[in-house]
């Protein structure tokens, strides 16, 4: 595909998410009409219908559309990295690793401001993946190899959440529907916290489109371009962990975006990896704003949590992956 | 005997006693060690039918209850453990990495929450929760999840080794199920629920014993039946069938067993992680393959590894005890990360 149709794609999936984006400031307890939405986005005047969209609805459909892209570019990435087509946030153990700890300082530090959580599950999350990466090492590297030492780190480390949950008494309430993965009540505060980290993830990846796109060849065909593996995997790593990081203390996990997304936008065959990271960050934003949509219209008054809904959508989507082998990677060390 | 055991190194004789003589020691541990010190004397005394009330009441009526629940579901993990990784031909094949914990931790979920609404509406009490109910509604859960599994290997004819992702995307699906359901409708039964689901044998009975007992049983008796099938389901299913095993038939029901020996226990005890994992490997490590050997030790270290795991966990936090899921998966995860690193 050329370069213009991958843009005309990627203008497409852009175009779809505003406008999910816009649908999704209409439903809520009062309805408002999508005439009065887009005269209140024009011009806010102050009214309830303008503090219903600017305070309440819009932030929240932000912070939704801007996880979605940070936690795609980061399956992205990890996918790459791990040349491994199961890698995901939730599945290489980086979201437990991230959560844990958040759970954790909020239970026993309660005065650690949570301006720091971000860090907290940077760092977490790293040390999980490093884990995992570690232990995949035997089993040759194969995707079962990766996602067994993943899942099983994040079995540990959700047993130990759930004592920490255990030990804090009245506070789990709050603690749990965070786990459930979410953006009710989000707020202008969140987003401009979450911003920073899917901006490194999503921006560090398209400037390293080049360094990405190497790591999928062999590594004799990497090392004649001159790809310094050593140099670069913490570094991709890192970027990887940024967005989970950035959103893991806004939204809790939200599941299956970070390995749905790249996988859709491959389907797609946009025209090399640039334009293949530009279309995965733009459909996780469309999926996690939808599937925020779905979660909160579905059952008006109750709110299901994203993370509910990803989770429905991305397992059947993930064994469909499986059955049709477009998971196994032949010949690339898998 | 198939020809191939029979080139492997025999286990050392000693194996065998040595396990039943560790059964015996940590049953003993459990018994005479707790939280609230009791004389080895009054013990001996309340075990021949003597001593004080309080021993009594301490050793009878809580610590050998849950001793017994705790042996009883090490064994129906370990077993079902043993079985997922034989038939998905996976080492670490695990209830709790299948979806099946997930499957019966989400009904149990259900079961929790919505009795109190349906039975009595407005009553948050947690006496009123219909306790022996849980491990009936843990089946449903359980057994759905492999029913799920059993589609994707025949529906949709994947490979054992491509079962055991769909059973990783199953679980992860159920898991994120449960959390949202307890979220979102919890309220005052949530604390009940959270200790339910980090895996515990606090204040367990001999109720829970009972309810799992025919379940253990039942296990024990079918397993001596499919277990020489069980081995030629290592093979690809050509093979099995030349041996004239119908591997369909073989991995249905060897599906079916693990699938209600996990679910009942998780049902009685909440999903206590890594023990379905860990044992048979242990086992197939120390028994150096030997299969004969390997099913009895299985069942033998299932029961050990729960019962020292739970004796820690009490020992550990004094009054407030740590869960036995929590120290089954921090002993598991070491284990579990050297096996992964030294796979060939």
């Amino acid at each position: 595909m050329d370069a213009r149709k991958s843009s005309i794609l990627i203008g497409f999936v852009v175009v779809a998410s505003l406008l999910i984006i816009v649908l999704g400031l209409l439903p809520g307890a009062k309805m408002l009409s999508l005439e009065s939405v887009l005269r209140v986005l024009w011009a806010p005047d102050g009214q309830i219908d303008s503090i219903l969209v600017w305070t309440l609805r819009l932030p929240r459909s932000l912070a939704a559309s801007i996880a979605g892209a940070g936690l795609a570019v980061s399956g992205y990435l990890l996918q790459a990295l791990t040349r491994n087509p199961l890698a995901d946030p939730g599945i290489t153990g980086v979201t437990a690793g991230a959560i844990a700890p958040i759970v954790g300082c909020s239970v026993l530090l309660p005065w650690l401001s949570s301006a720091y959580y971000p860090f907290v599950g940077l760092a977490g999350g790293l040390a999980a993946a490093s884990v995992t990466f570690w232990v995949s090492r035997g089993g040759n590297g194969r995707p079962l190899h990766l996602a067994l030492g993943g899942v099983s780190i994040s079995l540990f480390l959700n047993a130990i959440t759930i004592y920490v949950l255990l030990l804090a008494g009245p506070q789990s309430t709050a603690l749990l529907f965070w786990l459930s993965g979410g953006f009710q009540g989000r707020t202008w505060s969140h987003v401009i916290h979450m911003l920073p980290w899917a901006i490194v993830g999503v921006a560090g990846a398209l400037l390293l489109h080049r360094v990405i796109a190497m790591f999928s060849l062999s590594d004799h065909a990497a090392a004649g371009m001159g790809l310094q593996r050593n140099v670069w995997k913490p570094i991709l790593l890192v970027l990887g962990t940024c967005p989970v990081a950035g959103v893991a203390p806004v939204a809790g996990p939200v599941a299956f975006v970070g390995l749905a997304a790249p996988h859709i936008a491959r389907l797609l065959k946009p025209r090399g990896a640039v334009w293949e990271i530009a279309l995965t960050a733009a459909i996780g934003a469309l999926i996690v704003t939808c599937a925020d949509l779905i979660g909160r219209t579905i059952a008006i008054p109750k709110e299901l949590p994203v993370g509910i809904i990803t989770a429905l959508l991305g397992g059947p989507i993930f064994i469909y992956l499986i059955q049709r082998g477009r998971l196994d990677f032949k010949g690339q060390g898998a | 005997m198939t020809a191939g055991s029979q080139a492997l190194r025999r286990p050392t004789p000693w194996l065998l006693p040595t396990a039943v003589l560790l059964v015996f020691l940590s049953f003993a541990a459990a018994v005479f060690l707790g939280v609230v010190d009791i004389p080895a004397s009054d013990i001996a005394a309340v075990l021949t039918g003597d001593g004080s009330p309080e021993a009594r009441s301490i050793i009878l009526d809580i610590r050998l209850p849950r001793i017994a629940t705790g042996i009883l579901a090490g064994i129906q993990f370990a077993v079902a453990g043993f079985l997922l990784q034989t038939i998905t031909r996976n080492p670490l094949a695990d209830p709790s990495l299948m979806g099946v914990s997930q499957g019966a931790t989400l009904t149990v979920t259900v079961f929790l929450l919505f009795t109190v609404y349906i039975f009595n509406p407005g009553s948050n009490t947690v006496a009123e929760l219909p306790i022996a109910w849980l491990p009936a509604a843990a089946m449903v859960g359980g057994m759905t999840a492999g029913g799920l599994i059993y589609l994707l290997a025949f529906k949709l004819d994947l490979s054992p080794l491509r079962i055991t992702l769909c059973g990783i995307a199953i679980g992860a699906v159920l898991h994120a199920l449960a959390i949202g359901l307890i979220a979102g409708w919890g309220s005052a039964r949530i604390e009940i629920i959270l200790e339910w689901l980090s895996g515990s044998l606090y204040a367990r009975t001999w109720e829970h014993a009972l309810f799992l007992l025919p379940f253990t049983m039942a296990g024990l008796v079918v397993l001596p039946l499919i277990y020489r099938p069980l081995v030629l389901l290592q093979f690809d299913a050509p093979v099995a069938r030349s041996f004239g095993v119908s591997y369909r038939k073989q991995f249905s029901v060897a599906l079916l067993v693990s699938c209600a020996l996990a679910a009942s226990a998780v049902g009685a005890v909440g999903p206590i992680v890594f023990v379905g994992l860990i044992v048979p490997h242990l086992a197939r490590f120390l028994a150096r393959r030997h299969f004969p050997i390997v099913l009895p030790l299985t069942v033998v270290l299932g029961a050990v590894i729960v019962t020292l795991c739970d004796l820690i966990g009490r020992l550990v936090g004094r009054a407030e005890e740590v869960p036995i899921g929590v120290v089954t998966a921090i002993v598991g995860v070491p284990v579990l990360l050297a096996l992964l690193r030294n796979a060939p």
